[in-house]
């Protein structure tokens, strides 16, 4: 009898009670929000809303249900966070300013990875944000969505280094480079007298040199780090618009289902087809980042990089007309 | 009859005899894997998704069945039935008792229907474990959903009908593990018929103060065959004669007994070879498309697989058995119908299933091991740290020899099975004319084995 | 005399046995080259599913990950290199281990990931000729000896 009752005791303990200390364990409350990402199709963040109070540090903690996926809050400089399949990362975030802040994934992870994205609403004293100017294309009423064809371009891709021994100084101002068209400052240059004995290559080349003296190798270097995480997926490696995700906007847009990409799915733009990128300036091509495709498939960047990241960037698609 | 021999008995031994005879080591292992049966559960319902760093995954399908095929079968035969923590929770309702016999226990106590005293049952359990196994492997809900309800018809089992009815009738782990413990170098035996004779009141199958008549339904004193014999104990216990012996015997030796073949069993040992190479060729192989097919239930690709996979086991296996058997039949002039002759020969199956199935282990169980260790410091995939090794990455072992290896066990596996062919085949004829009844046979086995190489080594 | 004649037979098989399991093999005599492959990983497959080389090529492996990151994990090599989408990562070796070898995600890519599983063949698979001579020397073996 005695034996039997400890028996019983025994499998109380460890059948019922160990068991029983796992799920208790695993439901106590914890201070660190949890945070559980999944590709984005199948729900994406949870929480995909936080909140917080400037100044005051927010614990998260941080799974992936599915597959790697990454973690950074756009338009700071903080290191992005590994989010790994069954494993946990904690990371502690403070705020000085309030305002509403967009957390996103910095791991591709399906073609609908850019939609995974959440909020966090930092309250605090209102009188402390800073308005933000409006893009580019906005002041100067350029049309996003309406086609640049260059009327010219060049033979074999233009080179700053070839256009620098040419010992002719383009003149292209910092202010009205961003506005400037590639094809329009050929036929500028191409009218000047101080190149009436150059080459048409050889102007292109100076167009080059104007393009590369307007930005410098560390932001070069920033703009490819930029397009190798975030666009080089869809846009290619080599920018010709064939990256990896690019198929599967195709399917999307002739589909039954298209899921969250939707039918005006398009190709990823060329950024090596000379005709298009030549008639195109940099504030559309800022403006397209910022603002995204409105439905083709190209997100919208504005609440991630910041405006210094976003030039950085578009300095760098040039290096894909010019070398 | 006689002790058979060139048998050891291990009981002869007093210290092991005490272990094995004393409830409470076989009640400390129980409660272990009864205590991590539903942990797995646990995990599997609130754990993480991700099958790899989930406790009932990885324990399940990656530790608990590598220990399984590479050693507690072909070493223990049913032993794994002696600690198996499904039937448990039932059993002890039924006993009323945790330990040894107490009162009255709760069950209806009903015999199981005549109809369906076979393995048939266990068969298309396991089929359809099978045919759905590329979502159950991979999915901690999922393999938690299908061990609550084995635990649930077990229980349920144990309520409505006598003794270890869920065991011996309706689990589809013992459906192979009985067919394979044939082999097995260990076995439970009396050790003198006559002493039995005398016995009236057989006690090892009514039972007594000292222990439960046998729970899987036998007469221990007419036990030849390892097949249904859980490992369970409790004839040691309640043999007032001490007549029960717990022997070591060479490999293979029910394979020996000519009687007790039946149809189902026979069934059982093609499902079992067809599912390895299936399993071979989905799971290990190359070939995305078919991974997909076993994956996406439902779909019309799941359907041709599920066709073609229930048509290799149930079809195809059998009919090629049948024409090797029906041309040795013929072409040696053996007198006994082909019934018997199919269902004789297909016991060729069992040491060519289990070396195939340990072959394929080797593989799966090397390649993935090591998620164990993380496991088991955090079982939820909660990010805990319980005995420092969560980070521990996942590293494949010995990549390099499991080839060799499994080539080794599939080549040993082939000159098992075509000796037993002959061996059976020499039961009932001469020498020339039963080597010539089991030529074809030992072909059929021989391309298995080439099939499985192809598979595993190519 | 049976008895002899028994046993020089399992030395006879044993002999051949012997010989099947470590006489050379003719080696695969082409010369070392450059090899590239694009492998394109998929949740769960890679295409090719297979390649083959040649035992001394100089073999590089582009690992373009299409959907999400994987990895590829070399077996007998222990060779390891993940990739994002869109960023292809190359991995460069030698291949000095003749056989079929297997590669595998390492990279936890979804619920099929440890059945995501690709084929490298190098020159002879030696050991699967080895075995299918020794699964056939076996069943003559059996065949050939006497009952007992």
């Amino acid at each position: 009898m005695k034996a039997e009752r400890f028996a019983r005791l025994l499998v109380l303990v460890i059948v019922v009670g160990l068991p029983a200390l796992v799920v208790a364990a695993r439901s106590a409350s914890r201070g660190p929000i949890e945070l559980r990402g999944v590709m984005a199709d199948e729900g994406g963040w949870a929480p995909a809303e936080i909140t917080a109070q400037v100044g005051q540090p927010i614990q998260l903690r941080l799974t992936s249900d599915d597959v790697i996926h990454g973690f950074a809050i756009g338009q700071r400089d903080w290191p992005a966070v590994e989010v790994l399949p069954g494993k946990w990362t904690t990371t502690t975030l403070v705020f000085d300013r309030p305002g509403k802040y967009t957390f996103y994934c910095t791991r591709w992870c399906g073609p609908n990875h850019w939609r995974m994205r959440g909020t966090i609403e930092v309250a605090g004293d209102e009188t402390a944000t800073v308005s933000e100017a409006p893009p580019l294309y906005v002041t100067l009423h350029l049309d996003l969505d309406a086609p640049h064809p260059g009327d010219v371009a060049p033979v074999e891709k233009p080179s700053a280094a070839r256009g620098a021994q040419l010992n002719v100084a383009p003149q292209i101002a910092a202010g009205a480079y961003r506005e400037q068209r590639p094809a329009q400052v050929w036929r500028y240059l191409r009218d000047r007298a101080s190149s009436s004995t150059l080459t048409d290559q050889q102007v292109w080349d100076l167009v080059a040199l104007a393009w590369r003296s307007n930005t410098t190798t560390e932001r070069l270097a920033e703009g490819q780090k930029l397009y190798v995480e975030n666009c080089a997926a869809c846009h290619g490696e080599t920018g010709k618009g064939d990256g990896v995700m690019a198929a599967s906007l195709q399917t999307a847009n002739t589909s039954d289902m298209p899921g969250l990409i939707g039918h005006g799915a398009v190709t990823p733009i060329d950024f090596t087809d000379a005709r298009s990128m030549l008639g195109a300036n940099s504030a559309i091509l800022q403006g397209k980042i910022v603002r995204g495709g409105m439905g083709t498939g190209m997100p919208y960047w504005g609440s991630i990089f910041t405006e210094a990241q976003t030039w950085a960037l578009v300095d760098y698609l040039w290096t894909f007309q010019f070398d | 009859m006689t002790p058979a021999a060139h048998r050891l008995n291990l009981l002869d031994r007093p210290s092991v005899k005490a272990a094995l005879v004393n409830r409470w080591p076989q009640l400390i292992l129980r409660i272990v894997a009864l205590a991590g049966f539903l942990i797995a559960i646990v995990s599997g319902l609130i754990g993480t998704p991700v099958g790899s760093h989930n406790f009932g995954i990885v324990f399940v399908w990656i530790a608990w069945w590598a220990l399984l095929m590479l050693i507690a079968v072909p070493v223990f035969g049913r032993g794994w039935c002696s600690i198996c923590p499904i039937p448990l929770p039932g059993e002890w309702l039924q006993n009323g008792a945790v330990l040894g016999p107490q009162k009255k226990g709760f069950s209806l106590n009903r015999k199981w229907p005549k109809r369906l005293r076979n393995i048939w049952l266990q068969n298309i359990a396991f089929t359809l474990v099978a045919l759905f196994s590329a979502v159950i492997l991979t999915q901690p809900g999922i393999t938690a959903m299908v061990l609550l309800a084995f635990l649930f018809v077990a229980v349920g089992a144990s309520v409505i009908f006598e003794r270890r009815i869920f065991c011996r009738y309706l689990c589809p782990v013992g459906g192979f593990i009985g067919l394979y413990s044939q082999l097995a170098p260990t076995e439970i035996r009396v050790k003198d018929a006559a002493v039995c004779a005398a016995h009236t009141v057989k006690t090892c199958y009514t039972g007594s103060a000292d222990g439960y008549g046998c729970p899987w339904l036998l007469y221990p004193g007419a036990l030849t065959k390892n097949t249904y014999c859980g490992t369970c104990l409790e004839c040691l216990r309640t043999c007032p004669h001490d007549n029960l012996a717990f022997n070591i015997r060479s490999l293979g030796a029910d394979l020996r007994q000519p009687a007790g073949r039946k149809l189902d069993e026979a069934f059982k040992a093609f499902i079992m070879l067809g599912a390895a190479l299936i399993y071979s060729a989905v799971m290990l192989g190359p070939w995305g498309a078919l991974k997909s097919a076993a994956y996406s239930i439902g779909s019309g690709p799941w359907l041709m697989y599920a066709v073609s996979f229930l048509g290799l086991i149930f079809g195809v296996l059998p009919a090629l058995f049948l024409l090797a058997v029906a041309a040795g039949r013929a072409l040696s002039g053996s007198k006994a119908t082909l019934k018997k002759s199919f269902v004789t020969f297909a016991y060729t199956l069992v040491p060519l299933g289990l070396t195939a199935w340990m072959a394929f282990s080797l593989s799966f169980a090397f390649a993935n091991f090591s998620y164990v260790w993380p496991v088991l410091s955090d079982p939820l995939g909660a990010g805990w740290n319980l005995f420092g090794a969560a980070n521990v990455s996942w590293q494949p072992y010995l990549t390099s020899i499991v080839p060799a290896l499994q080539a080794g066990v599939l080549i040993a596996g082939l000159v098992w099975a075509c000796a037993t062919a002959r061996q059976i085949a020499a039961e009932t004829q001469a020498e020339r004319a039963a080597l010539i009844h089991a030529l074809p046979v030992m072909g059929f086995c021989c391309l298995v084995t080439l099939a499985l190489m192809g598979l595993l080594i190519a | 005399m049976p008895s002899v004649r028994s046993s020089s037979r399992w030395m006879v098989i044993g002999l051949i046995a012997l010989l099947l399991a470590v006489a050379p093999l003719p080696i695969a005599s082409a010369p070392p080259t450059e090899r590239r492959f694009r492998i394109e990983a998929s949740s769960f497959h890679y295409t090719p599913e297979t390649i083959s080389v040649n035992p001394g090529d100089h073999v590089t492996i582009d690992l373009v990950a299409t959907d999400v990151v994987h990895g590829l994990y070399l077996d007998g090599y222990d060779l390891n290199v993940t990739a994002d989408p869109g960023q292809t990562t190359s991995l460069s070796f030698i291949v000095d281990r003749s056989g079929a070898f297997r590669f595998r995600c390492s990279v936890t890519c979804g619920a099929l990931h440890p059945f995501m599983i690709g084929k490298f063949n190098v020159g002879n698979n030696d050991l699967l000729w080895r075995s299918i001579g020794l699964a056939a020397l076996a069943v003559v073996a059996v065949a050939w000896s006497r009952p007992r």
